[in-house]
């Protein structure tokens, strides 16, 4: 055994130089200690991973140990009826909104003049509020109207009306005359007047009036949204009382498991302590700590006791919504609020489903049926709730963030794919020498922008910017428009694209430079026009080179944290397709936004804690994955 | 009969609009990118550069600059005038007048006073991640390009740096995040609770413990140097690269051993080139949020790093503020009112300066090495 071993020692040594000098040198520790510099990156990468994992393996069993409480308090019985209770909610708030909608929209006119009043009503008050509170507080605190300080407080408070009635807002509803007046008023108006202007009282009297007008021929509408609403009490009320009982069960067994986990701490001390007194005083303490078993039985033998109530609860339900929910108005006449009452009856089925299930699946529900650590994992990965904090229960589930990152990604790659592809086309082939010198480093600038940058923008201009764009009348036909949130997918989107141009544009405009002349030569010799022999030869050339480009700008955009959590408006939802492509000017929120802005507030190694640890893996997984498949079409050259 | 011009077309070429329409939504394209560019830079420098720079000399508003950070507070006193002061000045201010009464007050935290504090955590983050990266990524370059040759461990190195490259900021933040702040040995007295493991050392009661260094400037600083490693690494090795091989065969042919040659014949021609390259990471440092903001910076703080210290290697294990943490305060904390558009604007416009002039000067620096150092 040992003859070998010692033969193939003597043929390594034999390979080096007879001259060299052998055994330890300064020579080779040197030699070892770049080595060992260069294995940290190594060091580095295998550390990521390893401490991403300690942490994150660690959140499967704490989550199957929280489902399983939120099984056997019962909890998940009552979120059985709470879910109906809930979609019977939202189905009565659809069905509010789009009532208001309707009345809103018939009455446009007067809303408008009524808010375009008040609105030049509040921004004067803002402008003077200092100066005009001051006379007031003096004035109730019984200061002479003739006191020098008086007339003094009077000066600045013309001064500053002065200045405010400059720059008020414009009224496009309002008539000249109207807003002439208006403006009059302001001008001779008491700073320490209490009563609205005129204009804006009578517009509200004009708009009230035509709210009445309108909902007259509602009258059916509305008794169907109020008998809705009546019909679910008894299930709300059930619900209620229930959700009392089984958070304190779930209670009693959470301290159980503090106290069991205390427990083993003592007693793994106590194992480790040297001292035999406090080993025996720790043992004693633990003990001591043993936490009695939390009744279950009981409250869930009272919970059980109540499934007959809640079938009856859900078939009265089904019963009173059926009938009025078929008698809902087939169309009405704002387009806003039909499609409010499209969602409300596309929804109908769905809810009256939900509650004709419902007795069967609380029948079949068993408390002890046990939850399984694969259980966990399903439901990490294919939850619909990322519900954290919360009092009743925390879900982790990853669908809302990662449908929030993939819908920003896309929607930041469909602006930069063409945006930067084709600006390297254009300077690669067509742009003059004067182009390339000013456009390169102008666009290999954008990318010294630190992310914080942009987000900052986002929140305080380009927000801003594109939802008063989108509130013109004219781009009314666009789906989505106007944006009702300041801070959402499509501005993040944009600042996306943004950072990802300046890679995918140098990445693309390498590629190009990298096709062999010959190529171009070749065609050229051929009789191919110059645009034959971009679009046809070059390009295709260049297109794995290119494809390697998009896919390292999308590793980017998908792993950048500071634009989204700014911008993205952070509302942990999956985005609501049912409104057609006007999706994207929802907010939502990120796989990267959620781990920056909850790791500062999570105790440390809870369960919450190792599920953003887990995001953090699925995240990390991700972007090696796009960058490998990248890499490997950058190996690609062109034959 | 035959006439050869009747061969040469006349006229516009065949698909003439078509070519020209698209190089022209090509160009317009281009130029929209290059103008969005122009605007955004142009917003900020047009807001922020009131704040940084005035009329009358010395031209700069230094106590943007050179002031701490406070809370601003905006009043009216008794006689309808609008005062809007920081918050030392503002309990002065009430102090010297004490029998008058102050109305409407308003507060906004951090947009009082100046950036001084976000500046020198930023110096401070930068230079430390800095010296860092360089070290061992200049050395594992001079292996990578000196010493290597084909084989498992440079391979596995060289996808190593690869896959570094890739991983995402807040990835980097969720390391540092579990293993500087809480995993790192420090040689203590009393170790945490929380310390992986312990191990007693020989002397006294101090035991070497697993329990991370906590949010501090130290964590930070390897954070970002393991971030930006891979960057210092592949820039340094090209630079080394570029030196010629004839200089290390002469070197070698004189009888100079390989770290010699090293010393003598390839770190001297290639350090200019490798200091400007990573002055491009320097500014990526610089910029970086994520990595920072659960391992290093502290959003509101009263003491400059090195300020009531009780020894100066304290500030190691100090929270810092940041400039880009500072940024994301100011812009996700704080509502925007023209009261708060001092603090923003003028923070994001130094930020922008110190950043973009990071950039600009690698690339001149580079562009004038390269017409430089010719062999």
């Amino acid at each position: 055994m040992a003859a070998p071993i010692f033969k193939i020692a003597m043929k390594q040594r034999k390979q080096s130089h007879r001259y060299a000098k052998q055994g330890v040198s300064l020579e080779g520790g040197i030699r070892f200690f770049f080595a060992s510099n260069a294995g940290l990156t190594i060091v580095i990468l295998v550390l990521i991973i390893v401490f991403l994992l300690k942490e994150g393996l660690g959140f499967f069993p704490g989550y199957r140990r929280e489902l399983e409480t939120y099984r056997i308090a019962g909890l998940e019985f009552v979120d059985i009826s709470r879910r109906n209770l809930t979609a019977h909610e939202e189905l009565v708030s659809v069905l509010n909104r789009a009532y208001q909608a309707e009345i809103n929209g018939l009455a446009g006119r007067e809303l408008k003049r009524m808010q375009e009043a008040l609105a030049i009503h509040n921004a004067f008050s803002d402008k003077v509020s200092g100066p005009r509170d001051l006379i007031t507080t003096n004035m109730d605190a019984g200061l002479e109207p003739q006191a020098p300080l008086m007339n003094k407080l009077r000066q600045r408070f013309e001064e500053a009306r002065k200045a405010a009635l400059g720059g008020l807002p414009a009224a496009p509803h309002l008539t000249e005359t109207e807003r002439r007046a208006l403006l009059e008023h302001l001008a001779t108006r008491e700073p320490n007047a209490t009563d609205d202007p005129p204009l804006v009282a009578e517009t509200a009297a004009e708009y009230a009036a035509a709210r009445e007008k309108y909902a007259a021929p509602l009258t059916a509408f509305r008794e169907v949204i109020d008998g809705v609403e009546s019909a679910g009490s008894g299930l709300g009320g059930l619900v209620m009382e229930m959700t009392e009982s089984v958070t304190g069960t779930k209670e009693a067994i959470q301290r159980a498991d503090i106290l069991e986990k205390d427990r083993r701490t003592l007693l793994a001390a106590a194992a480790n302590a040297k001292d035999p007194e406090e080993r025996n005083r720790l043992t004693a303490d633990a003990e001591a700590a043993l936490a009695e078993k939390p009744d279950i039985e009981g409250p869930m033998a009272a919970l059980m006791a109540r499934k007959p109530d809640c079938v009856a609860a859900h078939k009265a339900v089904r019963s009173g919504c059926a009938d009025l929910l078929a008698k809902l108005p087939e169309s009405l006449s704002q387009a806003q609020a039909n499609r409010l009452l499209g969602a409300a009856r596309k929804a109908v089925p769905v809810f009256l489903a939900g509650l004709d299930e419902a007795p069967a699946r609380l029948e079949a529900w068993r408390h002890d049926e046990p939850v399984r650590t694969h259980e966990a994992v399903v439901k990490f990965l294919t939850g619909r709730d990322w519900v954290t904090g919360g009092e009743w229960q925390d879900f982790y589930g990853i669908l809302p963030l990662f449908a929030g990152s993939l819908m920003i990604s896309l929607i930041a790659l469909v602006i930069a794919i063409p945006v930067g592809v084709g600006s390297a086309v254009y300077v690669n082939q067509f742009g003059s020498r004067l182009e390339q010198s000013v456009i390169k480093p102008v666009i290999e600038f954008i990318q010294a922008i630190p992310s914080v940058v942009l987000g900052f923008i986002g929140i305080l201009v380009l927000g801003t910017v594109l939802r008063e764009f989108s509130q013109h009348d004219w781009l009314a036909w666009v789906p989505g428009f106007p944006i009702e949130e300041r801070l959402n997918m499509f501005t993040a989107g944009c600042l996306l694209a943004l950072m990802s141009i300046p890679t995918i544009f140098s990445l693309s405009e390498d590629a190009l430079n990298n096709v062999p002349a010959a190529y171009s030569e070749a065609s050229d010799a051929l009789g191919a026009s110059r645009f034959q022999t971009t679009f046809r030869v070059i390009v295709p050339a260049a297109f794995s080179g290119m494809l390697a480009a998009v896919l390292l700008g999308l590793g980017r955009v998908i792993g950048e944290t500071m634009v989204v959590l700014l911008v993205a408006g952070n509302r942990i939802k999956i985005p609501d397709f049912s409104s057609g492509p006007g999706a994207v000017f929802q907010p939502a929120h990120t796989l990267t936004g959620i781990i920056a802005q909850e790791l500062g507030e999570v105790p440390l190694g809870s369960v919450h804690y190792r599920a953003l640890f887990v995001v953090g893996i699925l995240l990390f997984a991700m972007v090696l994955g796009i960058n490998a498949v990248a890499h490997r079409f950058f190996n690609r050259t062109p034959i | 009969m035959h006439n050869p011009e009747s061969l040469i077309r006349k006229g516009l070429p065949k698909g003439h609009l078509k070519d020209f329409v698209v190089k022209s939504v090509l160009g317009l394209t281009t130029y929209a990118v290059v103008l969005v560019a122009l605007l955004l830079f142009g917003k900020i420098v047009k807001d922020g550069a009131p704040v940084l720079f005035k009329a009358e000399a010395p031209f700069v508003d230094l106590g943007f600059l050179l002031d701490k950070n406070e809370t601003l507070h905006v009043f009216y006193d008794a006689e309808g005038v609008r005062h809007q002061l920081p918050a030392a000045a503002y309990s002065e201010y009430v102090k010297t007048h004490e029998d008058s009464p102050i109305y409407n007050e308003q507060t906004f935290s951090y947009s009082g006073g100046g950036i001084v504090g976000p500046i020198a955590g930023t110096v401070l983050l930068t230079l430390g991640s800095i010296i860092l990266a360089l070290f061992f990524g200049v050395s594992a370059a001079i292996y990578l390009s000196e010493y290597a040759k084909q084989s498992p461990f440079i391979h596995a190195v060289r996808l190593a740096i690869l896959n570094l490259a890739g991983v995402p900021s807040i990835v980097f933040g969720l390391f540092g995040f579990a293993v500087f702040v809480l995993a790192v040995p420090v040689i203590t007295r009393a170790p945490l609770d929380r310390s992986l493991l312990t191990v007693p050392l020989l002397f006294g009661d101090w035991v070497v413990s697993f329990q991370g260094w906590n949010s501090s400037l130290i964590a930070g600083c390897a954070t970002l140097a393991c971030m930006i490693l891979p960057v210092v690494i592949t820039a340094s090795e090209e630079s080394l690269k570029a030196v010629p091989q004839g200089f290390r065969d002469a070197a070698l042919a004189m009888g100079a051993t390989r770290w010699q040659t090293i010393r003598k014949c390839v770190l001297p021609f290639s350090l200019p080139g490798i200091l400007t390259s990573s002055l491009l990471a320097v500014g990526r440092v610089a910029g970086e949020t994520a990595p920072i903001m659960f391992t290093a910076a502290v959003a509101a703080k009263d003491d400059l790093p090195w300020e009531a210290l009780a020894n100066p290697f304290d500030v190691l294990s100090s929270q810092v503020q940041a400039l880009p943490y500072h940024i994301y305060t100011l812009a996700a904390r704080i509502p925007a009112s023209e009261f708060t558009q001092r603090a923003q604007y003028g923070s994001v416009f130094v930020f922008l300066l110190l950043v973009a002039s990071l950039s600009f000067g690698s690339m001149i620096l580079r562009a004038r090495l390269r017409a430089r150092l010719k062999w």
